[in-house]
């Protein structure tokens, strides 16, 4: 009995070890902080209820590659890049029923070159907005044209 | 929730990652369609040596099983990365792999 309640001991150490600091790193949960964003179905909303009012700058100091036209809709490849420094970035498309897919928050110097793979329903433009860390907010806009649509449509 | 697949290496100070984590990253609609419950990543954190090195929140518009690439110059050879991943649920895994 004494021997299965050390063990029962240990594993609970142990386990708290592996949670803790696991709850400390998360610098901000997009999801629990801005939910209204992850609603939005049009990108217009999407970046309003993301970043704000500001206004928006096209500006090529943000690029993203992605193909013209991209075969499977159920997984573009896209590559953002930037030399600006930023604190969080965004991607909005208007193919799939909410717009918002991800969003970057980005630690201090870090090397801004993301790369990852989305999924679209149907041709549309796809943004991606920038904030810098003193507020400015950059965008990139592109069309993709999707031939099979992914996301099960 | 599956396995995650990660790849680091350094060269000259900065760290390359590729990272694959297996998921259906199914919607709502998506998943009504196919008749299964939504199930998608919420969140992956990644850190060296405890400090925050990659964070992306994101939706169900993601591809199946994401793959994510990035490169940082906040570790060397011999670090630890480590990757947090939380799915809609709030089910989180962590998975470490050695840079090489």
């Amino acid at each position: 009995m004494d021997r299965r309640k050390f063990f029962k001991g240990v594993g609970l150490v142990a386990f708290a070890a592996i949670v803790a600091p696991t709850t400390e790193l998360k610098a901000v949960d997009f999801r629990a902080t801005k939910p209204e964003a992850w609603q939005a179905e049009k990108t217009a909303d999407g970046i309003k209820a993301l970043f704000g009012n500001g206004a928006v700058t096209q500006s090529d100091k943000i690029s993203f590659k992605a193909p013209k036209l991209a075969e499977n809709g159920g997984s573009i490849p896209i590559t953002i890049k930037s030399k600006l420094d930023l604190e969080t970035i965004a991607l909005f498309q208007d193919a799939n029923p909410r717009s918002l897919s991800c969003v970057f928050s980005v630690p201090k110097g870090a090397i801004i070159e993301y790369d990852f793979r989305i999924k679209m329903r149907q041709t549309a433009f796809v943004t991606v907005v920038g904030k810098t860390r003193d507020g400015k907010l950059y965008s990139a806009t592109k069309e993709i044209d999707v031939s099979i649509g992914g996301c099960g449509g | 929730m599956g396995k995650a697949k990660i790849k680091a290496k350094e060269k000259k100070g900065v760290v390359k990652v590729k990272a694959m984590f297996t998921s259906l990253m199914a919607d709502k609609e998506e998943a009504t369609k196919k008749g299964i419950e939504a199930s998608y990543i919420k969140q992956i954190v990644a850190s060296i040596n405890g400090a925050v090195v990659y964070e992306i929140s994101m939706s169900g518009f993601m591809s199946e099983n994401p793959l994510l690439k990035f490169k940082t110059k906040g570790g060397k050879k011999g670090d630890k990365i480590e990757f947090v991943v939380t799915d809609n649920h709030g089910k989180s895994t962590t998975s470490k792999k050695k840079i090489k």
